[in-house]
């Protein structure tokens, strides 16, 4: 199994897809780090330091909107095999599918902590510097590091694993990241305003529930618990994967 | 034609069916590929071959039936990479990734020595091109790249799904020398194609196959005994050389605008029939056995299955077989 999981790993990296995704990770990150610092005031935003505790929160978890990155390089893990077919290459290589599956799915989380990783680099890189720069408290953000930093390295792990059984099901790479695009930027937000009932039970209300009650789109008194977000979100990571396992990544390859 | 019962079966297929949807790939069949040797798989395009062997590699699950390797399904082998290699149709690879990448993949994942991978490369003459991305490989470095990947664990057993598409003639016979070579060490190969000829030098035995059903199994030698001997002759008059030769009881077919093959026909029969019929010929040769009738004898449809087809002289056929 370690090497089944090195060579996902070595597949990954000989790929450009990943590191394309590292960048994007880092430039939403730059981009939530920015956010963080645009306090509305009034009818106004003003640029300055975080004024809540829930802003400094906002800062640490910058990377937050970054998350479905991990999914769409969970996702390709799996169709990027169909794609070119390598599938079948593999398949030769280990014909036990549970065992290609379950490598497929310990390589994504791992990336996915890769590039949770990256996303506390830039906000050290920028955040930081900005913070001090607005007469911030740095040490006021690091105290927030144990109700953000666990949560969101698990979001970013269970939604690359949500993003393999996802590429399980769907088979088709473009279907595939136009599906998870078009339901997390797209869908998600839409119902946060329309049915914030449904819309808490979704993967990026769940990641922001565990991740210190993250996410500025909607009140946040609406998100779940955090250990209830803990088992939605493990739901979604769980769920699709073993679907997808017992109807499509067992058929015939032809 | 007598079944090849090797006690020391590589290969065993028994009773393999395949249906997908309505359309029944494969239809009970059964053959065996003895140690050591080359085993040519042939059969018209469609004929259930790719189906077959990706039953034999555990890809296609067959409705009914078994296909074993070394004794047992594929997917039961420890560490299949070291006893089975395979090239199969159908298969590819990530454009961006190296050559080099590709293979360290498998062996990382089959805990071959990286090594190995230089050495393959090499055996396959891809050596130049290992830190190339695959995306500008040509058809025939790809199959070369296919053929590397086969090889990395040492396999006692290769099995390939038409190799030589895409291969020039330079690449078909080196293919051929290859193949001899790794029988000659002792590697049992299984080799598909839908041309008996491009086979005949390369292959020991033969499993004929049409309509997913078996039609013929054995040596190139029992299969040659069975047929009879051709004559190629070119001449300006080929519509009436075909009419006095089926005349005379002989399988004449045209092979191109001036060119009939008679099967059945001796330089000793065939030469004192055209002086008498006084039929002009520019050049008259002997083709020996002529296989190729034989294998599109023993592969034509079956009657009630389209499109019907004379079994003994198929008609003018400009292109290849199918």
């Amino acid at each position: 199994m370690i090497r089944l999981i090195r060579s996902e790993l070595l597949k990954l990296r000989t790929t450009s897809s990943p590191w394309v995704l590292l960048i994007v990770t880092l430039l939403l990150t730059a981009l939530g780090v920015i956010t963080a610092f645009l306090i509305p005031n009034g009818n106004r935003v003003t640029f300055g330091a975080p004024t809540t505790i829930y802003r400094y929160r906002l800062l640490l978890g910058a990377g937050d909107t970054a998350v479905w990155m991990s999914a769409i390089l969970g996702m390709l893990c799996v169709t990027g095999e169909y794609r070119h077919k390598v599938i079948t290459t593999t398949l030769l290589v280990e014909p036990k599918r549970a065992y290609v599956l379950v490598a497929k799915s310990v390589a994504s989380v791992l990336w996915g902590l890769i590039l949770c990783a990256s996303t506390f680099v830039m906000v050290a890189a920028l955040g930081l510097p900005l913070l001090s720069a607005e007469g911030g408290s740095a040490s006021i953000l690091l105290h927030q590091a144990g109700a953000v930093v666990p949560g969101l390295f698990a979001a970013f792990a269970i939604i690359a694993l949500f993003g393999v059984g996802f590429g399980t099901l769907v088979r088709n790479q473009v279907v595939g990241i136009v599906a998870v695009l078009g339901g997390s930027f797209i869908l998600e937000p839409i119902l946060d305003g329309l049915i914030p009932s449904v819309a808490k039970w979704l993967p990026s209300a769940a990641a922001g529930a565990v991740a210190g009650g993250l996410g500025t789109r909607a009140d946040r008194a609406f998100l779940l618990s955090w250990w209830l977000g803990a088992l939605v979100l493990a739901a979604w990571g769980i769920v699709p994967t073993v679907i997808g396992y017992f109807t499509t990544f067992t058929r015939d390859v032809t | 034609m007598s079944a090849t019962s090797a006690p020391d079966a590589v290969i065993e297929v028994k009773g393999l069916t395949k249906h997908f949807g309505n359309v029944e790939a494969v239809r009970g069949l059964d053959f065996v590929v003895p140690r050591g040797r080359v085993t040519g798989f042939l059969g018209p395009n469609g004929a259930g071959k790719t189906t077959t062997l990706r039953m034999l590699l555990g890809l296609v699950a067959p409705n009914a039936g078994t296909a074993t390797v070394l004794g047992r399904r594929y997917q039961d082998l420890d560490e299949p990479v070291r006893r089975v290699g395979a090239v199969l149709e159908a298969t590819s690879f990530h454009p961006t990734r190296r050559a080099r990448d590709h293979l360290r993949m498998l062996a990382v994942a089959a805990g071959i020595d990286e090594r190995r991978v230089g050495e393959v490369l090499a055996l396959v003459g891809l050596g130049d091109a290992a830190k190339r991305r695959v995306g500008g490989f040509s058809q025939g470095m790809r199959q070369r790249l296919e053929l590397a990947g086969a090889l990395l664990g040492q396999p006692d057993v290769l099995i390939l799904d038409e190799p030589s598409n895409g291969l020039d003639p330079q690449g078909i016979a080196w293919l051929r020398q290859l193949l001899r070579y790794l029988a000659s060490q002792g590697t049992t190969v299984l080799v598909s194609s839908h041309l008996l000829a491009e086979m005949a030098q390369t292959v020991d035995d033969v499993i004929i196959i049409a309509e997913g059903r078996l039609r013929a199994e054995g040596t190139i030698a029992e299969l040659a005994g069975q047929g009879r001997s051709a004559m190629r002759a070119r001449t300006p008059e080929p519509d009436r050389l075909v009419q006095v030769a089926q005349a005379a009881g002989f399988a004449p077919r045209r092979v191109a605008q001036d060119t009939v093959l008679v099967g059945g026909a001796r330089p000793e029969t065939l030469g004192p029939l055209l002086a008498q019929q006084r039929i002009v010929i520019y050049e008259l040769t002997n083709e020996g056995t002529d296989l190729e009738s034989i294998f599109l004898a023993l592969t034509a449809p079956t009657p009630g299955s389209s499109p019907p087809v004379q079994a003994t002289a198929p008609p003018f056929t400009p292109e290849e077989p199918r």
